[in-house]
C-alpha cells in the first residue's frame, strides 16, 4: 500500500483527538472528492452540500477504514457511491429530443461539429449542460462509466477497482450506454 | 455510433472539460464548517451516551427498588423466631 506518511500521522492524530488533524485531513480530501463530484454529480445538486455530506461520511466511517488501500482510493469509492445514489433518485429521462434543448444547447450541439476548439468559460460550461442532458437518458451507472472513460481516459482496470464491478459487467455497460448515446445522437441529428 | 457521431460525442465533450474539473481549494468557510459540523456531531453523541447512560441508572435504580420492596412484602407477615415463640408463650394459659 502506498500510503503518505502524512497521512497515517493525521489519521493517528485524528483517533487521539487532535481537530488539527481533521482539517489537514479535509485539505487533503477536498481536490480528490471534489473531482468526483463535480464528474458525478447529479444535475441541481449543490456542488458544496454534496462534498460536505461526503467529508461528513468520512468522518464518520473512519474507524471503518483498515488502511489496506490508500485513504484517497477508500474516499474516492465512497464519493462516486454517494454521487450514484443520489442519482438513482432522479428520474431517467426515456428519451432527449431536439425540442427538448433550449435555443442555447441546440447552438452548442451545432458548434460541436467545429471541434474541440478551446472554448470560452462560459460556452465549457453551455457543453457542459447538453452533454449532461445526452447523458440523462443513461442509468446512473452508465452515465458515470461513460464519463470515467470518455471524459477521464481511465482503463476497465481502474474502473473495476474505484467501483467494484467486474471487468465483464463494465464491458456489458458500456455496450449498452454506447447504443443508447448513440440513438440520443442520431434523434438530435435527425431533428426537423 | 457512426464515424460522425463519435468524433461529435467526443467534440462536445471535450469542449465540455473545463466546466467538469473540480476545485483544488476549499472555499472560504469551507474547512471551519465541516470542523463545526464534526464537533456538534461530537457533542450529540457524547449527549446521546449521557442521556443513555441516565436512563440505564434510572433503570437499574427503578428494579432495585422494585426487588427491595418485594423481599419487604413478601418478609412482613413473618415474625423472628424469638417473637413468635414469646407470642406462643404469652398464649399459654397459667394454671
Amino acid at each position: 500500500m502506498d500510503q503518505p506518511a502524512e497521512i497515517i500521522a493525521w489519521l493517528q492524530r485524528w483517533k487521539e483527538g487532535d481537530e488539527s488533524a481533521a482539517e489537514e485531513l479535509v485539505r487533503h480530501l477536498f481536490p480528490v472528492i471534489s473531482k468526483i463530484v463535480r464528474l458525478h454529480l447529479p444535475r441541481r445538486e449543490q456542488e458544496e452540500d454534496l462534498i460536505q455530506e461526503i467529508l461528513m461520511k468520512t468522518f464518520s466511517r473512519l474507524h471503518q477504514y483498515k488502511g489496506d488501500a490508500p485513504l484517497t482510493h477508500w474516499v474516492s469509492r465512497l464519493a462516486l457511491t454517494t454521487c450514484l445514489d443520489r442519482l438513482r433518485a432522479q428520474k431517467i429521462r426515456p428519451e432527449l429530443r431536439w425540442a427538448d434543448l433550449s435555443t442555447e444547447d441546440q447552438e452548442t450541439f451545432g458548434a460541436s461539429w467545429l471541434g474541440s476548439s478551446a472554448p470560452s468559460a462560459a460556452g465549457a460550461i453551455q457543453a457542459r449542460d447538453l452533454v449532461e442532458k445526452i447523458l440523462s437518458t443513461l442509468s446512473p451507472e452508465d452515465r458515470s462509466l461513460v464519463l470515467m472513460i470518455d471524459l477521464e481516459g481511465q482503463s476497465l482496470q481502474e474502473i473495476s477497482d474505484n467501483t467494484g464491478w467486474g471487468i465483464s459487467k463494465i464491458k456489458m455497460r458500456l455496450f449498452r450506454a454506447r447504443a443508447q448515446l448513440r440513438k440520443t445522437m442520431q434523434k438530435l441529428e435527425e431533428h426537423p | 455510433m457512426n464515424m460522425n457521431e463519435d468524433e461529435k460525442w467526443h467534440s462536445l465533450l471535450a469542449r465540455s472539460v473545463p466546466a467538469f474539473v473540480g476545485e483544488t481549494e476549499p472555499p472560504y468557510g469551507f474547512t471551519t464548517a465541516i470542523l463545526a459540523r464534526l464537533a456538534e456531531r461530537e457533542s450529540k453523541q457524547m449527549e446521546k451516551i449521557g442521556l443513555r447512560a441516565f436512563f440505564a441508572a434510572l433503570a437499574v435504580l427503578a428494579i432495585t427498588t422494585a426487588v427491595t420492596l418485594d423481599l419487604h412484602f413478601q418478609s412482613r407477615g413473618e415474625l423472628e423466631p424469638g417473637v413468635r415463640s414469646l407470642i406462643q408463650m404469652e398464649n399459654v394459659p397459667v394454671s
